[in-house]
């Protein structure tokens, strides 16, 4: 089926639409999309125009109209087997993405599945955004740190100028007065003025203020690590998956609504795309390379590795040398000098990001660097702040969707989080849970009271972080 | 009578009655001092600690100047299991047990390493309470001193080889018709009977020899012979209107205290005031028990005039069942007197009473059981169906034993959960006969007096760690999960035994073979038993989820068929001697299987109040007028005690000395001297060697090869010198009594100090509010003058500057307000809470030096107060942990308000504020503030500030650093700290709740100490939920607050003590 004007295709698919419903009941949208986010977002493109895991699913309706629809039903809950049905479309599909296997939902009604499918329909045809997303709209939540400091300085310039020139002043009366009055009398130089009691105390004393300023700011700062942008041992873009790819936050640290932590994703989770997903876009097999060493996984056979904990360096070293040369071969027709040493470096390369001081083996766990550090006698839950404060993760994280290279946003400190608690309204209204706040709810409904704060029911007392 | 005491007088310790102004100056000074220059070896300064401040000093220089970051790893899983969640806890439904001792709980895991024990409310058996012991389980997991494989032992020496190795020396020395013992203390697991069962096939001249640590051997043959069953009886303490007990610990020790602790309560709580209705309890003992602390009337006999108390009893009932009497030896009159008493009260409460009885002689426990039979109260209030199978072990199989291994006639003894060269009464003896045995293997995960002998160690796995069930009621079945993979090279030691029998049952090629076993076994004799679940994973699932399997047996018709007249032949006679000695199983450590668990020793002793150490309790006598004393032989001993000197004693029992310190025990009878089993081991983990003395030498076996916990034969060879003394019932004390000096009139100790320094501060006039007590017959009255008080108490709590009321209005009116209650007459003093306390706040211990420098940390202290009669007084325990009063002197007293109050009604503890002032210790009228005086969790750099316990720096290593709870932190030095309500607990029942979307319950939020309750005596909860449990237990007229009068509007509510005593017998 090949792709029409929109107008054809829309005026098509309204036809289609028309005739769906006597399929199922009106689809709803909505559920849609908690059923697709649930079940289909983890393979296939949210903005349904680019193939990810699974193909693009725009237009899907359009492709399958030639069958009836019950096919197409059957597709989605269980597609091998209608695959080995022999049906046309499936055999056709499975070719082109073979050997990806499409998970099984026997579980999704009818109905479930049209309102899929009109959700799929709404996103491929809704007009694209904008802006971008949430990141315009949070970045501008952040006030604009204005910078006084070339002001002040000029200020303090012309003030120091005004006070050098009334002296000089000062200093010229008093000679004329003394030279009137017939007495001996010198002129003060500039020299003078400037090595002066007056001025040399003064100078120590704005040094001494000075110093303890900036020596108490210092010492504040000690520990603090905004900005920080270490190296990671997979250079893994969320700029790529949160960006590009639009996948959920919490997709992948699925801690964060459940948990005091976030999570970083075991590397099996990684797997759930990357299984299909074996060259990168950007570094080809250099850092993907690092997942399957991670987790033994045979990317050349699809297979993981059978006692990959007892398998040896130059054992693993074979595997995915092996891996990363067909794919090199593949892609460049023959293995050159530049390819051997290509490859060369990128295992050794698996070999440094893979190994710690403290973990000499390649086998195991990513060690990831830190990046948000906080003090082991503060508690931070991000569930209470997702979950419950339904707070947008760019909010503390900054742009992380336009991050290559994750930096620390926030700069974590304890008058940051207090002054969000003190403007960030609570969900007061639609969480049962508030509902023992019996009299700031009388106070609104009597409006004499606008919003709650965080603040306002205790949160920035100290035991609500420290214990 | 004299001994009387007026109302309210309670009293703590016998210096506090003697004197006045020295003790009142020594309890106000909060620290005892000591002076540095004992310290000063600790306080030298070497040469490496030179280059380490040279060093710290650079680097600090260095960090200042570069503030270099450095590199933090976040490390994830590579493959997640997917019940687990980083950062949220995971429960596992487990069984304690150790031995005999039993306890269904759940186990707390976060990120696979479990940190928490708490009950297992699923469990019939035990009800969701713990003990202590259960509580500490978790901290034995990660001992390092637990053994790190199997290993050779030569000469006492260790050293590891390989399972392979061991098997093969093992299998090499035994053949078909080799003679092996196998040496345990009570197997509760029907699997591994099981296994002994193939194994006894595998090697057919196999006995399994079973003994108890704290044997109850007569119990069983006593039971054998009455009605054919060697079993311990269900015993129903909820059913019982009258409890009389001949020396049962059933409170503390015997047999299965949780359980009996849990019915003994339901039975003396009183709900309704007007309607209020509680069992009588009589002890009949010598040396404080638990359970005699506990007692409405203890009647105090020497451990050798027991079997005539029994025998008294008999006679008074049988007179009354119209029955012949026995021959009964004479007891002394008071007892006679009392005892007369209870036969009373049993007669009357025919079918609803109970007479247990814990000694070790079988014809005293025939007596008892035909003193039920007469009250008929088989099958009301013990019942032989689903009989307790918590002690098994049979004294006189161990001295056979013996007796075989000394004529050469055994060629193998494995030993199994239990360490006999400690716990029997002629461990020499054993010790001699067992290296007459060619081939000894223990399979004790911890090195012991037992593995010292042996010729290979084969270590089993730590109870968590390991597969396994329990059924330690017949019919009541527990499962036993592992909770962490083996964190040494250990094998189960049922697995070995599989092994060694070559079974084909066992999967040696599986991947948990003993698992797969355990399974096979449930399928095979469980599943058929229920018809609940249709398909045996199903069973399996649930079994595991829910950690019980219960199956209710219905009552057997039973009849007493004991010769009553052979029995009263066999008591117990009295002795003449001047002084006999009682020793004493403690609540925390056992006969020595928990005397390497750290948490457990600093646990104070609930009966003497001290920790680390075993001291010789002996009786306080008084003149009858002023003078208060130690009985006979000790007269004079420990004047000292409460600037924390003891005097030892050195004594000669059966001919053999020891040097024992000393502590004075009120309710200890004249005549008598009580010492507590389970110290003086000589190999164990680090925190149990050489702490104490060994007592077991001076056991004797009776006739019938029973173990007797008592001797006769004990003399006094004088003082032997003074003794630091590690005992914290003078430490933290508040507004005790004293006494005037040069006059007999009781006063209260601020009162002194008004009188003598005239000046004083509000409150300090009046007879302050600690303990509240009655009688039941006078509840009534009681009532109404605690109305009278508590609102005299409001009225001057109302003359304040303090705008308690406008507080209350703006801000604890709404949202939570965090409130506790706490019933004294259900509260029996076990310390389960404490242990659970320590385990869920990271409480560090401190080890005995720093506890006799009042340096404790402990942040639920139960205060123990006597009361009535001097010489055999009440006992009243009080949990005493911050108060989170709204009104807190400790908060405006701190300079830098590191402390401060929440709008949920919590005194908040700021630590990383916290500079160390101790302001508020000072002004804390409740003395629960706990300062870190040295680096007592080790996270510091130097080691001069660290704190050894028993020459171990314990959480200096890490792998004990994995029992620290995450959620809280670990504070350092120089800093205070107290009781936050668990907060830690708190806001993570309101994320819970909140993340649901509803209103928060009183499931969300437990405190640790209110889930190790046994007896339910804690409540918490929001008091501003009108459907919470504490706002219900807050109506009753019996609550007081622990001085109300001085207006510092705590939150905690205590429910007053309340006994059922005959009161013509005071």
């Amino acid at each position: 089926m090949s792709y029409k004007s929109l107008t054809i295709w829309i005026l098509s698919l309204m036809v289609a639409l028309g005739a769906t419903t006597t399929h199922a009941q009106e689809a709803d949208i909505e559920a849609g999309k908690t059923l697709f986010k649930n079940h289909c977002a983890a393979c296939h493109n949210r903005n349904m125009k680019d193939d990810l895991t699974g193909p693009a699913l725009g237009g899907v309706e359009e492709r399958w109209a030639d069958y009836p629809r019950e096919d197409l039903y059957e597709w989605i809950r269980n597609s091998q087997a209608l695959i080995a049905q022999g049906h046309p479309r499936a055999v056709e599909l499975w070719n082109q993405w073979k050997p990806t296997v499409m998970n099984n939902f026997p579980n999704l009604t009818d109905q479930d599945i049209e309102n899929i499918l009109a959700y799929i329909h709404y996103e491929y045809t809704k007009k694209p955004e904008v802006a971008q997303g949430p990141t315009g709209e949070t970045t501008s939540t952040q006030p604009q740190a204005s910078d006084n400091t070339f002001l002040i300085a000029t200020i303090f310039v012309i003030l120091a100028v005004l006070a050098l020139v009334l002296a000089r002043i000062v200093a010229n009366l008093n000679y004329m007065m003394a030279a009137r009055e017939g007495q001996p009398a010198e002129r003060k130089t500039l020299m003078d003025i400037l090595t002066s009691k007056g001025v040399v105390s003064f100078v120590i004393f704005a040094l001494v203020v000075l110093g303890g300023y900036t020596t108490v700011n210092r010492a504040i700062m000690l520990g603090r690590q905004q900005g920080y942008q270490p190296d990671q041992p997979i250079k893994f873009s969320h700029a790529t998956h949160a960006g590009l790819h639009k996948i959920d936050c919490q997709y992948c640290h699925d801690g964060a609504r459940r948990s005091k932590h976030s999570i970083i994703p075991a590397a099996n989770t990684c797997m759930n795309c990357h299984r299909a997903i074996k060259k990168g876009s950007k570094y080809g097999t250099a850092e993907l390379t690092k997942i399957f060493a991670s987790i033994g996984y045979d990317p050349s056979t699809d297979k993981y590795i059978e006692d990959y904990d007892q398998l040896s360096q130059e054992e693993i070293e074979k595997i995915y040398k092996k891996w990363i040369t067909d794919e090199y071969v593949k892609d460049n027709g023959t293995l050159d000098a530049e390819g051997e040493l290509e490859i060369e470096e990128q295992w050794e390369n698996i070999v440094k990001s893979l190994t710690t001081e403290t973990k000499t083996r390649i086998q195991g766990e990513i060690p990831w660097v830190r990046i948000h550090n906080l003090p082991d006698h503060v508690f931070f839950s991000h569930a209470q702040h997702v979950s419950v404060g339904k707070i947008e993760c760019q909010k503390c994280h900054g742009p992380i969707e336009e991050m290559e290279v994750v930096a620390q946003y926030a700069p974590l400190s304890m008058g940051w989080c207090v002054n969000c608690h003190r403007k960030t309204e609570v969900k007061f209204a639609d969480n049962e849970y508030y509902k023992s706040y019996a009299r700031m709810h009388e106070e609104i409904a009597a409006g004499k009271r606008d919003k709650v704060t965080v603040e306002d029911i205790g949160g920035t007392e100290c035991q609500k972080c420290h214990y | 009578m004299e001994n009387k005491t007026k109302k309210n007088h309670t009293w703590i310790g016998v210096d506090q009655l003697n004197k006045g102004a020295e003790f009142q100056e020594a309890v106000e000074r909060e620290f005892q001092d000591v002076p540095l220059a004992d310290n000063v070896e600790k306080l030298a300064t070497n040469r490496r600690d030179f280059l380490k401040y040279l060093g710290f000093s650079l680097g600090a220089a260095t960090v200042a100047a570069s503030c270099d970051i450095p590199v933090k790893r976040a490390i994830p899983y590579v493959v997640k299991p997917d019940e687990i969640v980083p950062g949220v806890a995971t429960y596992y439904a487990s069984s304690f047990v150790n031995g005999g001792d039993y306890c269904a709980v759940l186990v707390k895991t976060r990120e696979g390493r479990p940190i928490k024990i708490e009950g297992n409310s699923l469990s019939s058996v035990t009800g969701g309470g713990t003990s202590a012991r259960a509580q500490a389980v978790v901290l034995s997991l990660y001992d390092t001193n637990r053994f790190p494989g199997p290993g050779k032992m030569e000469n006492g020496r260790f050293t590891q080889t390989s399972w392979a190795e061991v098997d093969k020396a093992v299998k090499g020395s035994l053949s078909a018709n080799s003679r092996v013992a196998i040496l345990t203390s009570t197997v509760l697991s029907p699997t591994a009977k099981k296994v002994l069962e193939e194994f006894k096939a595998a090697y057919p001249d196999t006995k399994v020899v079973t003994y108890d640590p704290v044997s109850a051997s007569a119990l069983l043959q006593a039971n054998e012979e009455c009605f054919g069953q060697r079993v311990v009886p269900n015993y129903r303490f909820d059913r019982a209107d009258v409890i009389v007990s001949f020396a049962a610990d059933f409170l503390g020790t015997w047999i299965s205290p949780v359980e009996y602790a849990r019915q003994y309560a339901a039975n003396r709580k009183i709900e309704d005031v007007h309607k209020a209705k509680m069992s009588r309890h009589y002890q009949v003992e010598a040396a404080m028990t638990l359970t005699g602390s506990n007692a409405d009337h203890r009647v105090l006999v020497k451990p050798s005039e027991q079997g005539a108390a029994i025998a008294a009893l008999y006679n008074e009932i049988a007179r009354k069942a119209g029955k012949p009497t026995v021959s009964a030896p004479r007891v002394n009159d008071k007892a006679a007197a009392l005892l007369k008493q209870a036969a009373e009260d049993l007669w009357a409460n025919r079918g609803k009473s109970l007479v247990v009885c814990g000694t070790n002689n079988k014809g005293e426990q025939v007596l008892v059981n035909a003193i039920n039979d007469m009250l008929g109260n088989y099958g009301q209030t013990i019942s032989f169906a689903n009989p307790s199978l918590q002690r098994q072990g049979n004294d006189p199989d161990v001295q056979q034993l013996i007796k075989d291994m000394n004529s050469g006639s055994v060629d193998a003894v494995f030993v199994w959960g239990a360490n006999p060269a400690y716990e029997l009464p002629n461990a020499e003896a054993f010790a001699e006969a067992f290296k007459k045995v060619k081939l000894k293997v223990s399979f004790s995960g911890m090195p012991n007096e037992t593995t010292a002998l042996c010729d290979y160690v084969a270590p089993t796995h730590h109870l968590l760690e390991s597969w396994g069930d329990a059924e330690p009621k017949r019919g009541m079945y527990s499962l036993i999960q592992p909770t962490i993979a083996p964190l040494f090279d250990t094998r189960q030691a049922e697995e070995t035994l599989l092994r060694w029998a070559e079974s084909p049952n066992l999967n040696i090629e599986a991947e948990q073979p003993y698992y797969e076993y355990l399974k096979a076994a449930w399928e095979r004799d469980m599943f058929p038993r229920q018809t609940k679940y249709a398909t045996f994973q199903n069973f399996w699932d649930m079994s595991l989820h829910d950690g019980v399997f219960e199956l209710e047996e219905q009552e057997p018709s039973v009849a007493f068929a004991g010769d009553v007249q052979a029995a009263a032949a066999k008591i117990t006679k009295p002795a003449n001697s001047e002084l006999e000695i009682q020793f004493v199983e403690t609540v925390h450590i056992g006969n020595g299987q928990y005397t390497d668990n750290p948490w457990l020793m600093e646990m104070p002793d609930p009966i003497n109040r001290c920790v680390w150490d075993n001291y010789l309790m002996v009786p306080v006598v008084f003149d009858g007028h002023r003078h208060f004393d130690c009985d006979g032989p000790f007269a004079g001993f420990n004047q000292e005690e409460f600037y924390g000197y003891a005097d030892q004693a050195e004594i000669e029992i059966a001919g053999r000395k020891a040097v024992v310190p000393v502590v004075r025990q009120f309710g200890q009878m004249r005549g008598t001297v009580g010492l507590a089993l389970g110290y003086g081991r000589t190999v164990a983990g680090k925190a149990g060697v050489n702490v104490g003395v060994n007592a077991n030498p001076w056991l004797t076996i009776d006739a019938d090869g029973n173990t007797q916990y008592f001797n006769t034969d004990v003399k006094v060879l004088g003082k032997a010198g003074k003794y630091e003394m590690a005992s914290v019932q003078y430490h933290h004390t508040m507004g005790v009594t004293g006494k005037l000096e040069g006059s007999d009139e009781v006063i209260n100790v601020d009162e002194q100090a008004v009188t003598t320094i005239k000046e004083g501060y509000q409150g300090a006039l009046v007879d302050r509010t600690i303990i509240r007590r009655a009688n039941l017959p006078e509840l009534d009255k009681f009532v109404e003058e605690l109305k009278e008080e508590r609102r005299e108490a409001e009225h001057l709590n109302q003359q304040t500057l303090y705008p308690y009321e406008e507080y209350k209005e703006k801000y604890y009116s709404q949202g939570h307000h965090w409130g506790m209650h706490i019933d004294l007459n259900a509260c029996i003093g076990c310390g389960a809470c404490e242990v659970a306390c320590m385990a869920e706040n990271n409480v560090p211990v401190v080890g005995k030096y720093e506890v006799f420098r009042h340096h404790e940390m402990t942040w639920l202290r139960i205060d123990r107060y006597f009361y009535g009669d001097y010489e055999n007084p009440n006992v009243v325990y009080q949990p005493m942990m911050c108060q989170h009063c709204d009104n807190a002197p400790c908060e405006n007293v701190c300079p830098v308000s590191a402390t401060n109050h929440s709008s949920e009604g919590l005194n908040q503890m700021a630590y990383n504020r916290c500079i160390g002032t101790r302001y508020c210790a000072n002004n804390c009228p409740y003395k629960v503030r706990r300062f870190n005086w040295l680096d007592y969790t080790t996270a510091d750099l130097f080691p001069i500030n660290e704190n050894e316990v028993n020459g171990e720096a314990i959480y200096a290593d890490n792998l004990v650093r994995m029992v620290l709870n995450p959620d809280v932190t670990v504070r350092e030095r120089g800093v205070m700290e107290k009781c936050s309500f668990c907060v830690q607990r708190i806001q993570e029942g309101k994320l819970t709740a909140k993340r649901e979307g509803r209103k928060l319950e009183d499931h969300d939020v437990k405190t640790a100490c209110q889930t190790a309750c046994p007896t339910g005596a804690i409540t918490f909860g929001d008091t501003n939920n009108e459907k919470s449990a504490v706002r219900k237990q807050y109506e009753s007229e019996l609550n007081y607050i622990v001085l109300e009068e001085i207006g510092v509007r705590p939150s905690v509510q205590y429910k007053a003590r309340v006994t059922n005593k005959v009161e013509e017998l005071g």
